[in-house]
């Protein structure tokens, strides 16, 4: 008995544990326009990447794995440009501005961080000034930092300077400003990945939500086009795109390993850009392009 | 050098093979609504599909003639249990750690992960029955849902499970175990099939598994266990009240094709990661 007994925990811890045995990876292209290819990898120096953004050939990461802030180009190689040594924990997302200064975010120690055009790693606004765990960024019109609070629900505006003031207060009912970016026109759209809402704050600072708890739908990072706001959601591995005035369509579903869809970019020549955090844990991660497949466009 | 290169060759016959039977087979459904709507029905309804094995087991089990018979006939039965519950872990732990995406998956543009590049898989074109069930799979599909049980296909645990059961049927009784038999490769695998969830690769390495597992547990039930069966066997006449009972639930569970076991396993895990590992 004493061996069945046996037999039976050791069938059954199998079954339990073999959950997460699949390390395969794939990518189901549901618009059969675009093609996939990995552009950089772990081999390449990458750790994890979450927050992402490409200039000029330049790929700019929030490294959660390797919590670091890094540089990677195909010629260039991988460059860090700030690491944990200077206070920060876990790089969530980061923008750029004109002037070639990176601001980013971290939800586990707070804060708004600037990492300036000569290297110079700051924090621009910390945890004194009410900013506790910061997610989502935006580089708004008129220079400013908006910063999402994921643990307060509100939204902060910060000067170059490190003035803090509240943009949106708790009332207007956005849970986890997860992502935050402006289109062409000055409207600002955030991705609230608690409450399953993409949302659209109009200049008369008007909430509207435009995609509201619908089914498998879980925005983590949006980035704005030419038009067009690209969506990637990691609960559910997809990769979006949605139009005003159009149906929210999926681009790219993402399996396996490749589930977890992070960041979301795209560069002059419309290519998209993908960060997946295959392991966070073991700092494994890719970046994944979507762009078009000219030969099944031709084939159409 | 010789070898690799026979074996490539033989692979390569195999897989083109094996995508010419399936989509022969694949190519009746999409045809007719009320065809297909048949054919899913015998997949969706655990009754119409599961029932009928459920009921040969327990006529198999209550139909012996004399004690020995019966005896004899619960003996292979407990073991057939046993096998059914060995088959199932080896082929979910073999799909879920084999990467080969349904056959309804792979009619998609998909790309797979080998090293450290994305290659485009192959695409079978299979058709897709019209019945509402699957066309529902099929736009949750386009739109990007794809779920994580349908990327490992191979091997099939459906043929694997049932034709453990079915094969251990046969052994205790030969009419019962054609009724069972039959009912499991023309109506369950065949519908998996025309269905296009699994190819035939995928059917025959379940089987494969089941006959291995089913040979060796029952071998070890007649010879090096056979003492531990028979006071099972003993213990299920004396307590007739309770083993009906037991067996009752065993059956039911089996035409349910172990949906509340694998919820419960599903509690456990998400247990494990709660308490353990303090997620969620």
């Amino acid at each position: 008995m004493k061996q069945i007994s046996i037999a039976i925990i050791l069938c059954s811890a199998t079954l339990l544990t073999s959950c997460k045995l699949q390390k395969e990876g794939l990518v189901v292209m549901t618009d059969d326009s675009y093609k996939a290819s990995i552009v950089a990898a772990n081999k390449d120096g990458i750790g994890s990447p979450d927050g992402l953004l490409v200039r000029g050939g330049r790929f700019y990461l929030a490294d959660e794995g390797s919590k670091s802030v890094e540089m990677w180009s195909k010629t260039d190689g991988l460059k860090i440009l700030a690491d944990s040594n200077h206070g920060f924990q876990s790089p969530e997302d980061l923008v750029i501005d004109a002037e070639g200064n990176i601001f980013f975010t971290d939800d586990d120690v707070g804060g708004l961080w600037e990492l300036d055009n000569r290297g110079t790693t700051r924090l621009l606004a910390g945890k004194d000034k009410g900013l506790i765990s910061t997610e989502g960024i935006a580089l708004a019109p008129d220079g400013s930092i908006l910063v999402g609070d994921g643990e307060q629900h509100k939204v902060f505006r910060v000067t170059r300077d490190g003035a803090v003031t509240e943009f949106l207060g708790k009332e207007k009912g956005i849970t986890k400003p997860e992502s935050m970016v402006f289109d062409d026109q000055g409207n600002l759209y955030i991705a609230d990945n608690q409450d399953n809402v993409l949302y659209l704050i109009d200049l008369k600072r008007e909430i509207h939500k435009l995609v509201d708890r619908q089914d498998s739908f879980s925005p983590e990072t949006i980035y704005y086009s030419k038009g067009a706001l690209y969506i990637s959601d990691s609960r559910n591995g997809k990769l979006y795109v949605y139009r005003p005035n159009e149906e929210l369509r999926v681009i790219a579903a993402f399996g396996g390993q490749l589930k977890d869809v992070q960041g979301v970019t795209v560069d002059d020549l419309g290519n998209i850009y993908v960060s997946v955090q295959n392991d966070l844990k073991r700092k494994v991660g890719t970046i994944i392009e979507i762009s078009k497949d000219q030969t099944a466009i031709a084939k159409r | 050098m010789i070898l690799s290169s026979i074996l490539i060759l033989l692979a390569g016959r195999l897989t083109d093979l094996n995508d010419q039977l399936l989509l022969g087979i694949n190519s009746l459904a999409g045809r007719s609504w009320l065809f297909d709507s048949i054919v899913a029905f015998f997949q969706d309804n655990d009754l119409a599909k599961a029932g009928v094995i459920g009921c040969c087991f327990l006529a198999a089990w209550y139909g012996g003639k004399t004690k020995d018979g019966t005896d004899k006939r619960r003996k292979i039965l407990i073991a057939t249990l046993v096998a059914a519950v060995c088959v199932i872990t080896t082929t979910k732990v073999l799909s879920r750690t084999i990467f080969l995406p349904r056959p309804e998956i792979q009619s998609q543009k998909i790309y797979r992960l080998e090293g450290n590049q994305l290659v485009e898989m192959k695409r079978i074109p299979v058709r897709i029955p019209l019945d509402e069930t699957s066309q529902k799979d099929y736009r949750a599909l386009l739109s990007g849902t794809v779920e994580s049980n349908d990327l490992g296909s191979f091997p099939s645990d459906h043929a694997g499970f049932f034709l453990a059961i079915s094969l251990g049927i046969l052994l205790a009784s030969r009419r019962l175990g054609l009724v069972a038999l039959g009912w499991t490769l023309f109506v369950i695998l065949a519908g998996k099939l025309i269905g296009g969830h699994h190819t035939p690769l995928d059917i025959a390495a379940g089987g494969a598994v089941a006959i291995a597992e089913l040979s060796v547990i029952q071998y070890f039930a007649r010879n090096r266990f056979s003492g531990w069966f028979d006071k099972l066997t003993g213990l299920s006449l004396r307590y007739s009240a309770l083993s009906s009972a037991i067996i009752f639930a065993v059956i039911f569970e089996v035409s349910s094709t172990l949906t509340h076991i694998r919820a419960f396993l599903g509690l456990l895990a998400a247990m494990r990661r709660h308490v353990f590992l303090g997620m969620g």
